[in-house]
């Protein structure tokens, strides 16, 4: 692409990628000042209690070996709540590892007969903690904190799964709709930022070393005092950012979740484009049709996180499918009438969480088995059924929910019975690429999809009607509705306004011509002339 | 006054690293501890200033059993070198030998008075000195700032583990003259460990002579030369005696 368009790019985005990065230093920062705080004092008790050093050492171990989408996801579940506070704990336990193991080290490597001078003289414990031990092994201790930052800021890149927001934002988004571009725009600030913070701390390290400044005595003090001034104001870089006025148009972070303000409706999406594109939509109805503003919590993470955040009522809506709300939140049985699945779960969804499903958008996004056209015409493969004699050689690609959820590939092997030779679990945005390119070849498509015809694959026909329908309907809580009366009738033009063609139009634009969303559908929109 | 009353330390409770010990050290004079390493002379200054605690025994300074003393007080009210030196790396020479009067909370204008002639004492210059690091230091100047360290706070009692034990042979007897000088000055009851016996005759007053933890012997030089009470003392100074003679010859 071009440089000026690049260079475009970027200054327009310049406002967000601020405050990304401030939220990025703000939870590193906030996560491993914390561990700092609770890491040395446990080391010093561990240190007098050396009962404590395995157990502890051992639990810090162990924490490190979660792996961080699990540790996220687990605290998601402990917390019961999206967001900063479940990230930074997530943070704060794997900075704990390098911290203790440091400090441990420090304050039991000092030269047995400094310590014994220290004691012949008259120091009480604690004397020959603080006077003797701490700035000895300040150089190790300080190692340990900067291990931590550095991996820190590599791990904060995650939080975004969690909408805790942070440079993650940019990958995540970047991944659901498979533009790389918007991965770089986050992926390359962290780097640049872990790189900036190593040489931040390395700095202070050298600083903090008493036998490195014994005749810069004077530049030493002005450091130290330097860097202690300089460390916190770090720290409130993103206080300012979110204090200025572009921080509120953008998408869902931080504490503002905490507190349901007033006039206020909170959107969110799944992670992939044609959920982004749904939501956009009902934002820019809302804006224009009410006097309500819109929090737009996109990119939230899969069917489950959206749905408990519904539930909890840390969103107000969010566009789901008839299909995956009867089976795989509701868990009942596949039904093949679109209507009946409606009422279906409407009736269910209202009797047991308080939810409403609105009108549908008209289009249905059902899942499709979908396979390379030049296979396809070779092997005669119309229906789902025609792959069951080459199944043992066949390679899968699907994405994780779909290899988890009744009306996805446990279902389909039971219905069908038949597997694949393997399956790859692959992020729902990369699975056509991934197709056209020979790297699998079998995937589960999305019938909207714009990439399934450009990409010259084709879908196979659902010939035991396994799938159930999946119709796109927006979702929302039953007491946001009572709040803003004029909620409903400003999506109601929504209703049946895009079919199966359209959809995969829209898709196609964003995934392919990179289209820019909200641009994208104040145009639609305008073009329906309903905005 | 120092006096040990029948002190003994195992660790295993079977072998005693010091055996039954009884000895006397008088106002104002320098015990010289020697013995071979091991013989547990580092250990009985240990047990003085309660870094060790004896299995059996008691200690009394100035007629008072140690055991009822407060350890902490009991360390700062008693100077100690030790063995390896032990200065802090990370202080300057004037924040290692102000170290005691700090913790005794004695005000900043003292401590510096104090830090001026503690460096005066001991050779060493506060102007050139005193904003320096330990290990910018040559060995024996490092050992003097262990004695001034020591000296801090003025104590009456001087615990010395093989102060010069690892210096070179000049520096040691140099080192070896300013204390003979100090001990006049200063008029401190210091014990002395050593196993050096040269260093034993020329600096104490009296010499307690330790083997596997038994005393085998104390008293004047005189008296040990002229009157060896075991075998032991008796081969310990024969062998010197004749190294000293064949070092006659050849000169």
């Amino acid at each position: 692409m071009k440089t000026a368009s690049l260079t475009a790019y970027i200054v327009e985005r310049l406002p967000e990628i601020w405050q990304r990065i401030g939220e990025h230093i703000f939870l590193t920062g906030i996560s491993t000042v914390t561990a700092v705080l609770v890491g040395i004092p446990l080391s010093i008790l561990a240190f007098y209690r050396p009962g404590l050093r395995g157990p502890l050492l051992g639990t810090v171990s162990i924490l490190q070996t979660i792996p961080s989408l699990a540790m996220l996801v687990i605290l998601l579940a402990l917390f019961q709540k999206i967001g900063v506070i479940p990230a930074i704990v997530a943070l704060i336990l794997y900075a704990l590892l390098p911290i203790v193991r440091n400090t441990l080290a420090a304050l039991q490597g000092i030269a047995p007969e400094i310590i014994e001078a220290a004691q012949g003289i008259g120091m009480t414990e604690w004397q020959k903690m603080r006077l003797i031990r701490i700035p000895l092994g300040i150089p190790v201790i300080m190692a340990g904190i900067r291990t931590a930052s550095v991996a820190g800021v590599g791990i904060a890149t995650l939080a975004a799964f969690i909408g805790a927001g942070g440079l993650g934002e940019f990958i995540n988004r970047g991944l659901a709709l498979s533009n790389t571009r918007l991965i770089f725009l986050g992926a390359i600030p962290a780097a640049i930022l872990a790189l900036l913070v190593d040489f931040v701390l390395g700095y202070i390290e050298k600083v903090c070393d008493p036998k490195r400044n014994r005749y810069r005595s004077h530049r030493f003090q002005v450091a130290m005092k330097l860097s202690i001034v300089l460390v916190p104001l770090f720290l409130l870089i993103p206080v300012f950012i979110s204090l200025s006025p572009w921080s509120s148009q953008t998408s869902g972070y931080s504490e503002k979740n905490e507190t349901k303000s007033v006039n206020v409706v909170r959107i969110a999406s799944k992670n992939f484009t044609e959920q982004h594109i749904l939501s956009e939509m009902m934002a820019q109805m809302i804006e224009k049709q009410t006097q309500l503003s819109v929090e737009r919590k996109f990119n939230l993470g899969g069917t489950i996180i959206c749905h408990q955040a519904l539930k909890r009522g840390e969103i107000d809506l969010y566009a789901e499918y008839t299909g995956t709300g009867l089976m795989a939140i509701l868990k009942l049985p596949a039904i093949n009438n679109p209507d009946e699945v409606y009422h279906r779960v409407s009736e269910e969804y209202r009797n047991r969480f308080n939810l409403i499903w609105l009108q549908p958008f008209g289009f249905n996004n059902t899942y499709t088995i979908t396979v390379r056209k030049q296979d396809a015409l070779r092997n005669q493969w119309k229906i789902i059924s025609d792959l069951i004699p080459m199944s043992s050689k066949l390679v899968a690609g699907f994405s994780g929910e779909f290899q988890e959820r009744p009306d996805g590939y446990p279902g389909f092997q039971e219905i069908y019975g038949f597997k694949f030779r393997e399956v790859h679990d692959l992020d729902p945005g990369l699975i056509y690429q991934a197709l056209s390119k020979g790297a699998v070849d079998v995937i589960d498509g999305y019938l909207t999809d714009g990439r399934i015809p450009a990409y010259n694959l084709v879908s196979l026909k659902d010939d035991k009607k396994f799938f159930p329908p999946y119709h796109a309907a927006p979702v929302v809580r039953e007491e946001t509705l009572n709040a803003y009366p004029g909620l409903r009738k400003a999506l109601a033009p929504l209703g049946s306004l895009i079919d199966n063609s359209t959809m995969m139009v829209l898709n196609f634009e964003v995934n392919e011509n990179k289209r820019d969303i909200p641009e994208l559908v104040t145009e639609f929109l305008k073009d329906k002339e309903i905005l | 006054m120092i006096a040990l009353d029948q002190i003994s330390k195992s660790y295993d409770g079977v072998s005693r690293i010091v055996d039954n010990l009884s000895l006397e050290v008088l106002e104002g004079e320098v015990l010289m501890v020697l013995g071979s390493s091991g013989c547990g002379k580092s250990t009985i200054l240990k047990m003085i200033n309660r870094l060790i605690e004896p299995t059996e025994g008691r200690i009394y300074l100035d007629g008072k059993d140690i055991q009822h003393q407060d350890p902490i007080a009991l360390r700062r009210s008693i100077g100690y070198v030790t063995q390896g030196i032990g200065l802090f790396p990370h202080l300057s020479i004037q924040e290692n030998i102000s170290m005691v009067p700090r913790l005794l909370g004695w005000p900043e204008d003292r401590i510096n008075n104090r830090c001026r002639e503690l460096f005066e004492l001991v050779h060493l210059s506060s102007k050139i000195h005193a904003n320096r690091f330990p290990d910018e230091l040559s060995g024996g100047q490092q050992q003097r700032v262990a004695v001034a360290r020591a000296l801090a706070a003025d104590p009456a009692y001087l615990l010395m583990d093989e102060p010069f034990g690892a210096l070179d042979a000049i520096t040691r007897d140099s080192l070896q003259q300013e204390f003979l000088d100090l001990k006049q000055h200063l008029n401190k009851t210091i014990i002395f460990v050593t196993h050096d016996i040269v260093e034993a005759v020329t600096l104490g007053d009296r010499i307690a002579i330790l083997h596997e933890g038994r005393l085998e012997q104390i008293g004047t030089s005189v008296e040990i030369l002229e009157n060896p009470a075991t075998e032991f003392v008796q081969n310990l100074f024969a062998k010197s005696v004749k190294y000293w003679k064949g070092f006659k010859n050849i000169l």
